[in-house]
């Protein structure tokens, strides 16, 4: 009996291969980790791995998102930090209460439920000159519903937002400086203190999770690597799935011609918003599990200019294959961290030293020219052709 | 009237003080074959945008059907649901995927995106495509890019897409352009046998071929009516030999 | 004439020390020696009548003596406490010299004399009544810095000896300096109504901050219980208490005060009180793991009430009814009504038209803004608007122009001359910079706009960057040459900084400059040519490769010289380019593509927004900010091709 699913695999062997990759490199991360394995891999970087995974992730959605259906979208990373905020905000919030309330089981009386609250309204918005807890954070004591919210206040800005440009037909470049505009007006709100989410200090101590302060970090962080490496199968499955499909036929022809898609009587605009908002929505989940491991998150990560470097990683992968969007994400931002990190040793170029920590960007912005002129599939079109090769 | 399946009343365009359409009153009925002839900036690629949506006029009517509906105030993808097909003057098909995919997309389907999203290969559908691609003569070509189809397969392969909609009126901007003989004449009896079953409104410069399809023709000039009538009868119309063939 | 004049002040020189020597009226030497216990003491209590004294006497030599006083140069005698001035010989001993005369009295060792060593405070009251002398000070700096000290602690006495320096003033601006002193210090402690209230009709044209704050001093008023009020209290207006800035707490605060009421234990201080009476786990007859609610903690409290161990609370106590039964007022601290009521309609008067004029400043400051939104985007009107080509190292090219300006200042030091060399080499440096792009990379992408604004992106990386690796990341200044340094300064309120003025001068140069080129002129016809059909133009003899590369080149080094004058105004870092991008794009779209005119509109438009919303709330640019993006997200919902748009065919899709 063949299911849908097994012809689908069938089908598509590079799922099987990308999901077997994935395991495989999850495997030997949680041996090599300090928590189970022979400790050769470093907590910090079984963080790090994981981060890169959850980038891996939100290139795929934004390769759906520009490589199949043709919107270059420079405002995913906000989602993703929104995402990130959501989670944050039950994360600081339950840590920071059970601080307090342990903090306060001391007291002469045993605190009122109003003392707790103005307690921790106090831990949190000391440093914004608050006391009070804004609205906004009226479930933050619920991870459910903040788990809720992390797809939600992500999926609605993106049907919101999406609705208004894709019916309002602002297409191509347009569209891409609105997308950016949009980043920008949602990141210069968040950096005031006023905002409710603590301005530019931002959400930290988020690599703490509440109640469990017996478990060490080195362990959170396997299980981070694990929930990331889970997220980024699905995410990988699933696109596959959009874009193997009928969906994926319309989305390239919206993208290569969307007044013919329009004439064939296909509503354009709703499926530029569900592309939208559902990649909006891995996006924001992709936040929801990198944030915890990088413990911090504050407006300056949602700037316009990390949606620029997604659509970087993108482009060096090769947009419009979803493994290009994961090599480019993973090679870029190893690179990355690699080169800003030290790691790579200085040359001397004549009377010139080059300390890789000042050049990696001169490096990656000149690279990232060179692949738009000379090789504008990216990597994934490099492997295309050694493919071609091989059946000739 | 209310025989016409698309009649338009009156309609007028302008930009930026042109005057692309003055005026215009058409009007087509259920399965017929019509021509459209008139010379550059007649205002023929204008009418094809008002009747599908993409240009809404200043002024007029456009109404469709028997139950006499307005198509000025819907979407070109609801006009093209109502059962409006365009071919655009250069051949527009999705390059980057196969035949088969195309004439799938094309496919008189629920084209909402979640049976879109969910949608399954079947053996019904396989048929049809087959069907069209037989029609089209692609049957051979179904697993190609359509990008490394020649010009008149890609011609071929947009009226396949076209006819895969199920129409009920095909508007078809100059298909023959760039054609050799060989497939004008394929075009020809690709555009009479998809008339037989559907209204077909073919717009076209080329007289030979436009004598090929021999059909009632509709001379537009400076974007309003000339002349109507068979080739023979509008061909000996003193307007039109001035305006047109007399240059 | 003078002659006459001299004559006089001889014989007004003469008078005095005979009048002084007579006695009948008091002199430097009776009002010393009658005082000299106090002065020896020198305490901050008794000594201000013994200075207005002497002051009052308004002679050089009482003034010296108060200078000498505040100096410790005095010394006194020990067997009589005779004051004299003293100074220090070579071996050890003093010279006691007459305070009037300076003339030498007699040499005394160390030992039978005293310094006279006045506190802070009371040097600092001589220093204040010094200031009168210092306003007949031949010199006029010296006579400045006495206004100017006197503004800042002017007292009754000061207004007499002001107006008569006034007259005697021979500087016209330090005359209207005084007689505004004069005319704050009337409205102050003007001997009658009538004179304050005339000094206050007099003050109402005048804009200051300085005005305004004598005016409220006038009008300062507090909370007060009506009952409680003298019959000729000046009362403001009836208040009730939570309305308006006098809540329920203050009005209860003054009914405690007046002994009118108790004060409510406030529930951390009924908390105190618990914890206070904690005992063997329990509070009265509650264990103390149930006091976690409020409600049990309100009736341990009572129970505490009960027991006559807590003041009285009760749940149903609140200020609020407590207040209601009582009438309050606002009163004047200023007893006469009618100075009160005028300055009251005074200071009513000068907010409207501080008003009015803030009104014109926010204007003048929003056409400033849109000027340099201008300047920044009247390059990307070139390159995006006529060429589409989208360039997104458009805001490092006018970095690029800032770091020029900001290197020619390294070697020419005239600043003056360095912009007048800043602004050709910056237009030279991005010239070229646009030309190797649009060599380089752009010419490969035209008609893959996606492409280009990546490609774009990438450069902008390098080019950030680059300049961090060679100027750091230290922001740098950029100096504007003297003249342009000051401001125009048109009422107190209004004033426009001459570099802002520069800015729009230049925004308008631009402007018509371009409108000029683009329309008027054989290279503006060939790029209009070039853009709208590269084809056809080529077949007319364009070489359209050269003209795009030109007409970039243009673009471009457009944004170099916007990026010295904005330099000019704001400092140079290596990402001040980022600053401007979206913004310039903004304007470029939402004025409408494609044409110079468009620009502008949208360059009025965002500025004059964005300072409109700073208007309503000026404490949070980052919200204005925001708040204009997301009207210009809406804005293009309704206008996608700007407000200048080209309709129909010619503008394409």
């Amino acid at each position: 009996m063949q299911g849908p699913l097994t012809q689908f695999l069938m089908k598509n062997p590079s799922v099987l291969i990308f999901l077997g990759l994935l395991s495989a490199f999850t495997i030997f991360a949680a041996i090599g980790s300090e928590a189970f394995g022979i400790g050769f891999i470093s907590t910090s970087m079984i963080k790090t791995l994981g981060k890169t995974l959850c980038f891996c992730l939100i290139a795929i959605a934004m390769d759906l998102v520009w490589g199949y259906c043709g919107i270059l979208s420079l405002g995913h990373f906000a989602f993703f930090g929104l995402g990130g905020y959501m989670i944050g905000m039950w994360l600081m919030y339950e840590r920071t209460r059970l601080i307090v309330e342990s903090s306060m089981a001391n007291a002469a009386l045993p605190p009122t439920p109003q003392e707790i609250q103005e307690a921790i309204g106090t831990q949190i918005f000391g440093v914004v000159g608050g006391a009070e807890i804004p609205a906004i954070w009226a479930f933050a004591h619920s991870l459910p519903i903040q788990l809720a919210l992390v797809v939600l206040v992500p999926g609605l800005l993106a049907l919101v937002f999406g609705w208004l440009a894709f019916r309002s037909r602002v297409t191509g470049v347009y569209l891409s400086i609105l997308t950016q505009a949009m980043t920008l007006a949602l990141a210069l709100y968040l950096f005031q203190n006023d905002s409710g989410l603590r301005g530019n200090n931002g959400l930290s101590g988020l690599q703490n999770i509440p109640g469990l302060d017996h478990v060490p970090q080195s362990h959170i962080s396997l299980y981070f690597l694990l929930a990331s490496a889970f997220a980024l199968g699905l995410g990988f499955v699933i696109a596959k799935l959009i874009v193997e499909n009928k969906m994926g036929n319309v989305i390239k022809g919206i993208r290569d011609n969307e007044a013919r898609v329009r004439f064939l009587g296909y509503h354009v605009e709703t499926y530029k918003l569900f592309i939208f908002v559902l990649t909006a929505i891995m996006a924001a989940i992709a936040g929801a599990i990198y944030y915890p491991q990088a413990g911090i998150i504050n407006p300056a990560e949602i700037a316009p200019i990390a949606s620029i470097y997604l659509a970087v990683w993108v482009a060096i992968g090769g947009r419009g294959r979803i493994y290009g969007a994961v090599i480019g994400a993973a090679l870029v931002s190893m690179l990355s961290s690699l080169f800003t990190g030290g790691q790579i040793p200085n040359i001397e170029v004549g009377p010139v030293n080059v300390v890789w920590v000042d050049w990696w960007l001169v490096l990656l912005g000149v690279s990232f020219v060179a692949v738009t002129l000379y090789a504008p599939k990216g990597i994934g079109g490099l492997i295309d052709m050694i493919k071609m090769e091989r059946t000739k | 009237m209310n025989e016409a399946l698309l009649e338009v009343r009156n309609i007028s365009v302008s930009f930026d003080g042109f005057k692309a359409i003055n005026a215009l009153s058409f009007s087509i009925a259920e399965g017929e074959l019509r021509a459209i002839i008139g010379p550059n900036g007649a205002g023929k690629t204008t009418f094809m945008d008002i009747v599908t949506g993409k240009t809404r006029p200043d002024a007029g009517e456009v109404i469709w059907g028997e139950k006499n509906v307005s198509l000025l105030k819907r979407q070109e993808s609801q006009i093209a649901r109502l059962g409006v097909g365009r071919k655009f003057q250069k051949p527009t098909v999705f390059e980057e995927q196969s035949v088969y995919e195309n004439l799938l997309m094309a496919l008189d389907n629920d084209r909402s995106p979640f049976s879109v999203l969910f949608y399954r290969h079947n053996e019904s559908d396989d048929q049809r495509i087959a069907a069209l691609a037989e029609e089209i003569g692609l049957q051979d070509h179904l697993e190609k890019r359509s990008g490394d189809l020649s010009h008149g397969q890609k011609q071929w392969l947009e009226i396949g897409m076209l006819l895969a909609q199920e129409p009920r009126l095909l508007l078809v901007d100059e298909p023959a352009a760039g054609m050799t003989q060989e497939e004008r004449q394929k075009t020809v009896d690709l555009l009479r046998r998809a008339a037989q079953s559907r209204a077909v409104v073919v717009v076209e410069h080329d007289m030979d071929f436009v004598r090929k399809l021999d059909c009632r023709v509709t001379v537009l000039h400076e974007g309003s009516v000339l002349a109507e009538g068979s080739l023979e009868h509008v061909t000996e119309n003193q307007d039109v030999i001035d305006v047109y063939l007399g240059r | 004439m003078i002659s006459r004049f001299l004559l006089l002040l001889a014989c007004f020189l003469i008078v005095l020390p005979t009048q002084a020597q007579e006695g009948t009226a008091p002199s430097l030497k009776s009002i010393v020696s009658q005082n000299a216990p106090d002065i020896i003491k020198g305490s901050v209590r008794t000594a201000p009548p013994i200075i207005d004294a002497l002051v009052a006497l308004d002679d050089p030599s009482s003034l010296r003596f108060l200078s000498l006083w505040q100096e410790k140069d005095l010394w006194y005698r020990k067997s009589d406490e005779e004051i004299f001035v003293a100074e220090k010989r070579e071996d050890r001993t003093y010279e006691l010299f007459d305070i009037a005369t300076l003339e030498l009295v007699e040499t005394l060792p160390k030992k039978q004399i005293k310094q006279i060593k006045p506190n802070s405070g009371l040097r600092a009251l001589i220093d204040e009544a010094l200031v009168i002398s210092r306003l007949k000070s031949a010199d006029m700096s010296v006579r400045q810095e006495a206004i100017s000290s006197l503004s800042r602690l002017a007292n009754k006495q000061h207004l007499l000896p002001l107006r008569g320096a006034i007259s005697a003033e021979p500087n016209q601006a330090l005359k209207a300096e005084m007689e505004r002193l004069e005319r704050f210090l009337t409205i102050q402690f003007g001997a009658s109504s009538e004179e304050r209230v005339s000094a206050i009709h007099r003050a109402s044209d005048d804009l200051s901050v300085e005005t305004r704050a004598n005016l409220n001093r006038v009008t300062s008023s507090t909370m007060a219980l009506k009952d409680m009020l003298d019959d000729d209290a000046n009362i403001a207006r009836h208040v009730i208490p939570g309305e308006a800035d006098f809540s329920v707490e203050d009005a209860y605060q003054l009914l405690i005060d007046n002994d009118l009421a108790e004060a409510i234990p406030t529930a951390s201080e009924r908390t105190q009180f618990l914890i206070e009476n904690i005992g063997e786990g329990k509070v009265g007859r509650f264990t103390l793991h149930n006091l976690d609610t409020q409600k049990n903690r309100d009736a341990a409290y009572l129970s505490l009430v009960a027991e006559g161990k807590a003041p009285f609370w009760s749940p149903g106590l609140s200020a609020d009814i407590l207040v209601e039964q009582f009438e309050f007022v606002e009163v004047y601290d200023e007893r006469d009504a009618q100075v009160t009521q005028a300055a009251e309609v005074a200071l009513e008067k000068i907010e409207t038209s501080v008003a009015l004029s803030e009104f014109v400043d926010v204007l003048l400051d929003a056409i400033s803004l849109a000027s340099i939104y201008f300047l920044a985007a009247i390059g990307l009107a070139i390159t995006f608007g006529v060429m589409r080509v989208i360039n997104m190292a458009h805001g490092e090219f006018i970095m690029m122009g800032a770091y020029t300006g900001f290197a020619v200042q390294q070697f020419v030091t005239n600043y003056t001359l360095s912009i007048i060399i800043a602004i050709p080499l910056a237009f030279a440096v991005t010239f070229f910079a646009g030309v190797a792009l649009e060599r380089l990379v752009i010419r490969h992408l035209y008609h893959r706009p996606l492409e280009t604004l990546l490609a774009t992106f990438g450069i902008s990386i390098a080019l950030q960057q680059l300049a961090k690796n060679i100027f750091g990341t230290q922001a740098r200044p950029l100096t504007a040459p003297e003249w342009l340094d000051g401001a125009l300064v048109i009422n107190d309120v209004i004033s426009i900084s001459l570099i802002r003025i520069a800015i729009f001068g230049l925004g308008v140069l631009f402007f018509v400059v371009l409108l000029f080129v683009l329309n008027k002129t054989r290279f503006g016809l060939e790029t209009r040519a070039v853009t709208q059909n590269r084809q056809m133009a080529a077949s007319m003899g364009i070489n359209p490769n050269f003209i795009n590369m030109l007409t970039f080149g243009l673009g471009s080094g457009i944004a170099g010289i916007a990026g010295v004058a904005i330099g000019l105004y704001a400092k140079v870092t290596s990402e001040m380019g980022g600053d401007y991008i979206v913004q310039s794009f903004m304007t470029v779209v939402v004025g409408g593509v494609g044409n110079i005119w468009g620009t502008l509109a949208g360059a009025v438009m965002i500025g004059f927004l964005q300072k409109g919303i700073e208007w309503f709330n000026p404490a949070n640019t980052l919200a204005a900010q925001t708040y204009m993006i997301i009207f210009i997200i809406i804005f293009i919902q309704f206008r996608p091709r700007g407000i200048i748009a080209l309709k129909g065919r010619a503008a394409g899709d």
